[in-house]
């Protein structure tokens, strides 16, 4: 009978609690969350999803990819106008359209914006040398000379990190950054930040169809679990992380099969692979890294360590660049392996070793290993031993370029929409001596690779355009295959989650969610 | 009184003599530690993808190219002028970040040893007073269990059937999101007071009373078993047992002589409690999302942003310190026994 009693004081007490503690939630605004926090709102500095999510609310490109991979006007007021000899590039401006600080938008803003990312922006490298300098023969046209021709600039028009911002407002930030506010033409204005929370209104000045919403919260978390426990809890409305651990991923996914939530998906664009180290002894051997290629079982890693939400991929090149899904990587084949290692002495009582690094701070690299290693436990134990390494992600980032690691687990997500972001960071090589890079990309990413055919080929893939280019860049993809300096494993997309009563979350080509169109449903 | 006081400030300044020279350890080893440490800011900041041009460039500009004796003495001077420098990955002083994150942690800190103080003491004197019996046995097994308990365990299980399963606390933050925050001293609690704004007073509380009781329950085990421990010690005491031969109320003994006698070590206890929380209680700060000075170490930590991690550790070295010399003075004068 006491017991009875308790439990209901109990009861009472959580029910009473429940509804009177901390103030009711007042506001219409949607509450999206995601890990960490933002530093800065300046486009020269945003590196982090969440920033660049943020800023592409507050401010708009030239140019913007769609759900397809189309480009498509956003400031411009038409498609890029290239030259004959390819060196200069003519982009008409829309008009009428004004930044959040009543000043209007114009060529001028480009040609500050742009220069301003050259000179200071901490991700200035993408723009490497390409661009000469930028005119502005009217107030509403701007043309872009080029050093080299370069056929990438159309994805690279798309970066939020060159989102023209006010040169009136940004007067005494153009040699520094400006990390608390933000003065863009886009759907929202910022009206406050702080590391932790940041809200947007919406900008009722807006050029175009204005957001479906009454605003924004962002919030950042701090760990995994508690933004999946806010989620649960509907303490958020919209979770935004590509960052959640796996299990909850998965978790998340059930619940919204059961349409207790929503499921965004953006299109696969993070790539996982494994960098082999082809300058010298037992990966110089193409047998070998062939052997390691077909030893792959990439289903099952994808099953047991991202519980099938990760796609498998035998390509470099994210599908929605490449504009079909043809693999051109080997396919798992162990008996085929072990074939190509006992051409090479190996199996008969010869053992392959290799060292094996993940970066130890992401737990999906370490799985990734695991499982790897235990397929070939499994497959091919008396031909392969692989030996597990962790070591902390920014020591491999530093030591890559050295030459230290014989194979070694990373990711890659392009830094603008276009494959040539995907191949030039893993493929080019600037000097080649016996198919061993010595200077370029492929030595900062671990596999010092270098082939003359792939080099011409990114030169004529600069020089022409469209399905050309793109037939050019699939096959420098295909040689790369051949040569196996890196085994691609997985192909990832941004996912987002939406509690029931909001609508579901879109993402765009280049994998930013379109928070405008987020609405809350009155049933 | 005067001789008694000319002892205890020249025991005072032995102890201040000592800061400078700890503090000069303290950071030399934060200075060194981090260079040998694995990694690179500059790779921290610009990811995998940049080129040799790149982190070069930014090398130079972070001062990183520098000879290290050359960085160590620029860093001790600035030291001494109270500059902590830029953080590396957000270019703003150390120090703003610092001041904004502190009040947050002494905020939590403060919290939590109250609510360990109320729950700890009553718990020490209930199981004194019931001593061998079932609730004394529960007590200290409550006492035992929750000084065992890994602080990031306790925070997630609190987490999650507070906020999760029942709903009825915030899952994490200082302030709800959509409303403004008081900003004066950066003590939320206080500034609400402050302001009068009795809706963002409850709404402090209410984000601040999960991780503050969780941390206070895990904290109290050491105040009940410290409690007990020294009060039956004292009790069973030649002074006690002359004072009751003597006929003083019982009441009286405990109030007047027992306790005061028996708080001695817990003064000691508090004062390196407080001390360790004022540089922030880190696995609690990150499970809740907690924006103090722990989480923020954390945070720079893993950018490697030297400069921030040289910074915190150096003002919150300062503060254990200057937190311990009070206590140590503190009880000096409180407690006659010890001799200076």
């Amino acid at each position: 009978m006491k017991k009875k009693v308790l439990l209901s004081i109990f009861i009472i007490l959580i029910s009473f609690l429940q509804n009177s503690c901390g103030s009711k939630r007042i506001s219409k605004k949607i509450i999206v969350a995601s890990s960490g926090k933002i530093e800065s709102l300046d486009p020269a500095r945003a590196n982090t999803l969440k920033a660049i999510q943020l800023i592409s609310s507050l401010g708009d490109t030239l140019y913007e990819l769609d759900s397809n991979g189309e480009l498509t006007p956003q400031l411009a007021s038409g498609m890029p106008i290239i030259s004959k000899d390819r060196l200069q590039i003519t982009i008409n401006l829309r008009k009428n359209v004004f930044f959040h600080d009543g000043t209007s938008f114009n060529s001028n803003a480009i040609k500050f914006t742009f220069n301003r990312f050259k000179r200071i922006g901490t991700m200035n490298y993408i723009l490497g040398n390409k661009i000469k300098s930028i005119e502005t023969p009217s107030e509403y046209s701007v043309i872009i000379n080029l050093n080299k021709p370069s056929s990438s600039l159309n994805g690279l028009l798309t970066s939020v990190n060159l989102t023209p911002i006010s040169p009136s407002f940004y007067k005494e930030y153009s040699d520094k950054f400006l990390n608390e506010k933000f003065v863009g033409t886009g759907k929202y204005v910022l009206t406050s930040f702080s590391n932790e929370v940041q809200s947007i209104d919406p900008n009722l000045n807006y050029w175009g169809e204005k957001p479906l919403n009454n605003g924004i919260n962002f919030v950042g978390y701090s760990n995994s679990s508690s933004l999946f426990g806010a989620l649960k809890s509907k303490q958020i409305d919209v979770l935004l992380s590509n960052s959640i651990d796996d299990s909850q991923r998965k978790s998340l996914n059930n619940l919204s099969r059961n349409k207790q939530f929503k499921e965004g998906n953006s299109p696969f664009t993070e790539l996982s692979f494994i960098s082999l180290k082809t300058s010298s002894y037992p990966l110089s051997n193409l047998n070998l890294r062939m052997a390691l290629a077909k030893s792959i079982n990439r289903k099952l890693i994808s099953d047991k360590v991202s519980y099938g939400l990760r796609k498998p991929s035998r390509s470099i090149i994210p599908p929605i660049l490449k504009k079909d899904n043809k693999e051109v990587w080997p396919k798992y084949d162990y008996l085929e392996a072990r074939r190509l290692l006992q051409k090479e002495n190996y199996c008969n009582g010869n053992i392959l070793r290799i060292p094996l690094t993940y970066r130890s701070n992401v737990p999906a690299d370490k799985l990734i290993a695991l499982t790897w290693q235990e397929e070939i436990k499994n497959s091919l134990k008396d031909c392969i031993d692989v030996v597990l390494n962790g070591v902390e992600s920014t020591t491999v980032y530093k030591n890559l370029s050295l030459g230290i690691y014989t194979a070694v687990i990373l990711d890659w997500t392009g830094a603008y929409s276009d494959p040539e972001a995907y191949l030039t960071p893993l493929l080019s090589c600037n000097e080649i001596v016996d198919g061993i890079c010595k200077q370029g990309e492929s030595v900062y990413s671990g596999s010092f690779w270098g082939s003359d055919k792939v080099k011409s080929l990114f030169l004529e893939s600069e020089k022409i355009s469209g399905i050309k280019r793109l037939e050019k860049l699939v096959e420098i993809e295909k040689i790369a295959a051949n040569s196996i300096p890196y085994i691609p494993i997985w192909i990832s997309s941004q996912k987002a989650w939406s509690q029931s009563k909001i609508s579901k979350p879109i993402f765009n080509g280049a994998g930013i969610i379109s928070l405008s169109d987020l609405k809350l449903i009155y049933e | 009184m005067s001789r008694n006081f000319n002892k205890l400030l020249n025991y005072s300044l032995q102890k201040i003599s000592l800061i400078p020279i700890m503090l000069w350890i303290i950071s030399s080893l934060v200075f060194i530690l981090l260079r040998v440490a694995p990694g690179d800011p500059v790779d921290a900041i610009l990811g995998s993808g940049a080129d040799e041009v790149s982190r070069e460039f930014l090398r130079n500009k972070l001062g990183l190219n520098e000879p290290l004796i050359n960085q160590y003495f620029i860093y001790i001077k600035n030291i001494l002028h109270l500059d902590f420098g830029q953080s590396l990955s957000t270019q703003e002083p150390v120090l703003n970040i610092i001041l904004k994150s502190l009040p947050a942690s002494l905020e939590l800190g403060f919290f939590s040893i109250l609510s360990a103080i109320l729950i700890g003491f009553p718990l020490g004197l209930i199981s004194l007073r019931k001593r061998g019996k079932k609730t004394d046995y529960i007590a200290r097994i409550l006492g035992i269990a929750t000084y065992a308990i890994p602080p990031f365990w306790g925070a997630m299980l609190a987490q999650l059937l507070f906020s999760v399963f029942f709903n009825i606390s915030p899952i994490g933050g200082r302030f709800p999101i959509f409303q403004e925050q008081p900003q004066i001293t950066g003590f939320l609690v206080l500034d609400s007071i402050l302001s009068n704004n009795i809706i963002a007073f409850k709404d402090s509380l209410y984000h601040l009373a999960l991780p503050s009781i969780t941390l206070g329950l895990l904290l109290s085990g050491i105040f009940s078993r410290s409690l007990r421990v020294n009060l039956e010690k004292t009790l069973k005491s030649d002074y006690v047992n002359a004072a009751i031969c003597r006929g003083i109320s019982r009441k009286r003994i405990f109030l007047n002589h027992a306790l005061p006698n028996a708080l001695l070590p817990i003064v000691t206890i508090s004062g390196l409690t407080m001390a360790s929380l004022a540089g922030g209680a880190l696995l609690f700060e990150v499970t809740f999302s907690w924006p103090g000075i722990a989480l923020r170490l954390h945070e720079a930590i893993s950018q490697r942003d030297y400069t921030l991690v040289q910074g915190i550790v150096i003002f919150t070295s300062m503060l254990i310190v200057s937190l311990n010399l009070f206590v140590d003075i503190l009880i000096a004068y409180l407690d006659p026994r010890i001799e200076y």
